[in-house]
């Protein structure tokens, strides 16, 4: 098997890598938010349910977690309820997996980040008339969001990298084809080649992160 | 303390109600899920020569014809879904699969969770070590005392712990293998079908099959949801292939000829 053949073989499972973080990232950001509210509410039914779930979710691995959502519907009620979405049912498995997990984890990244506003900035809001909703959105959350950038950014990034676990339940990411290529062809070298693909696409999100702490850090300039 | 009280009996409570959904089975026979399906999904992993894609990326390979020829005579299609081998009895047992196909090996063991149709191939284990190593692995005595690797819950995990004390059971035959070139293992005990395709080619050159070591045989056969009524149905079609020739003709296709179950 040539280098251009495995780098084909391995193009066509880091698109499904890429297709699982930005799907993950794009639902799990604002679920996370959500979270977040939950956990803070003052309504304590609602933050007991959210902070035993978080800690479900925050405590046991993400590969039980995939197994969970993946086969226990099957086992259970006897359908497999993510046969009807054809082959792409194991994506949609995975991506609720990965959603579930890491707006879990964000939420606690938004928490500290609210938290750290001080209560000078709320009070500053209520003097100025502006409403709860105003200062929340106009005042708290942008400051929230310079000051998590850098946990965030820890967190996306190991993102990148878990993504190669939807490979136990047979979703064909680069390590799966890695893999395969090593069943098949006998080849090792596939499997470290794929590690350069995630090395390069973190690099890219590093210098993004970093250009962005940049622009966010109005008060240093 | 009492809310830690409650909490636990909530999780206790959900654990029971779920052991006991999982317990009820349906009752429905699996041989008309199948056929009202249309599909026979076969759970399967690629590797040569049991299933394959061949160099235009059809299936192919002596389970795929296999599968093909006796979905035929059942009047449905066969489907094959790459799965991860270790998972393959969640698939079943979750209904993604109905069927494992893929030289799946007759255990005692694995009998006792699910159900094999009659065997069709016989296939051996076989040791394997490095290519300059091999000359001193002679007979089984000479492997005592070695390191060996072997997959989980393999038929050759069973066989290496016979043949030596100190074995690491690892994920995959591959990373078995992989275990003996890295040297972290003296040797490996896989598949020969799997050993015969791999070893001595690609990254895996430098290996060896230490020929002088004859180890216990086994049989390859279709796994199938425990109790289904599916066995019958393919045993059936099974012998009739076997009958009419076209197995024999499949088989030497890929010159397992030699090795088939009659």
């Amino acid at each position: 098997m040539s280098f251009a053949n495995v780098t084909l073989e391995l193009l066509s499972g880091f698109g499904m890598t890429c297709l699982l973080f930005i799907l993950t990232l794009a639902f799990a950001l604002p679920l996370g938010l959500i979270i977040c509210f939950g956990s803070m509410t003052k309504f304590k039914p609602v933050r007991y349910i959210v902070r035993g779930f978080v800690w479900i979710i925050r405590g046991t691995p993400l590969m039980l977690q995939l197994f969970v959502v993946f086969y226990v519907p099957g086992m259970v009620f006897n359908t497999p309820i993510f046969a009807p979405f054809g082959d792409y049912g194991r994506f949609v498995a995975a991506l609720i997996a990965f959603v579930i997990n890491y707006a879990c984890y964000f939420s606690e990244i938004y928490r500290g980040g609210i938290e750290s506003i001080s209560k000078g900035q709320y009070e500053a809001g209520q003097v100025l008339g502006m409403t709860k909703g105003q200062i929340f959105f106009k005042i708290v959350l942008k400051q929230v969001i310079k000051n998590i950038v850098p946990p965030m950014s820890n967190e996306i990034i190991t993102l990148v990298k878990d993504t190669s676990l939807a490979r136990v339940i047979a979703v064909a990411d680069i390590i799966f084809k890695a893999e395969e290529i090593l069943s098949l062809k006998a080849l090792i070298w596939p499997l470290f080649y794929a590690g350069a693909f995630y090395l390069i696409f973190n690099g890219l999100l590093t210098l993004l992160f970093r250009r962005t702490e940049k622009s966010l850090s109005y008060f240093h300039s | 303390m009492k809310k830690i009280l409650i909490a636990l009996v909530a999780v206790l409570i959900i654990v029971t109600a779920s052991v006991s959904l999982v317990a009820c089975n349906n009752s429905k026979s699996d041989y008309e899920y199948i056929k009202n399906k249309g599909t026979l999904v076969c759970g399967i992993t690629l590797y040569e020569p049991m299933n394959y894609a061949d160099d235009e990326g059809e299936m192919t390979g002596f389970d795929t014809e296999f599968a093909q020829a006796v979905c035929e005579k059942l009047g449905i299609e066969a489907k094959f879904q790459v799965i991860k081998w270790s998972s393959k009895e969640t698939e079943l047992n979750s209904k993604y699969i109905d069927c494992i196909w893929n030289g799946f090996t007759v255990t005692e063991e694995r009998k006792q969770n699910l159900d094999f149709s009659q065997s069709y191939l016989s296939n051996k284990q076989c040791v394997v070590t490095k290519a300059d190593a091999v000359a001193t692995y002679t007979s089984a005595a000479a492997c005592a005392g070695k390191r060996a690797a072997a997959e989980q819950g393999s038929a050759g995990e069973t066989a290496a712990n016979e043949l030596t004390t100190t074995v690491t059971a690892v994920a995959a035959q591959m990373t078995a293998l992989t275990e003996v070139k890295s040297g972290n293992v003296d040797f490996a005990v896989v598949d020969i079908v799997l050993a015969n395709q791999i070893v001595g080619s690609g990254d895996y050159a430098n290996l060896a099959i230490a020929t002088g070591i004859d180890l216990a045989g086994e049989e390859y056969a279709i796994g199938f949801r425990k109790g289904s009524d599916m066995v019958e149905k393919v045993n059936a079609v099974i012998k009739e292939l076997l009958e009419s020739g076209k197995l024999e003709e499949i088989a030497t296709k890929y010159g397992l000829q030699g090795q088939l179950v009659k």
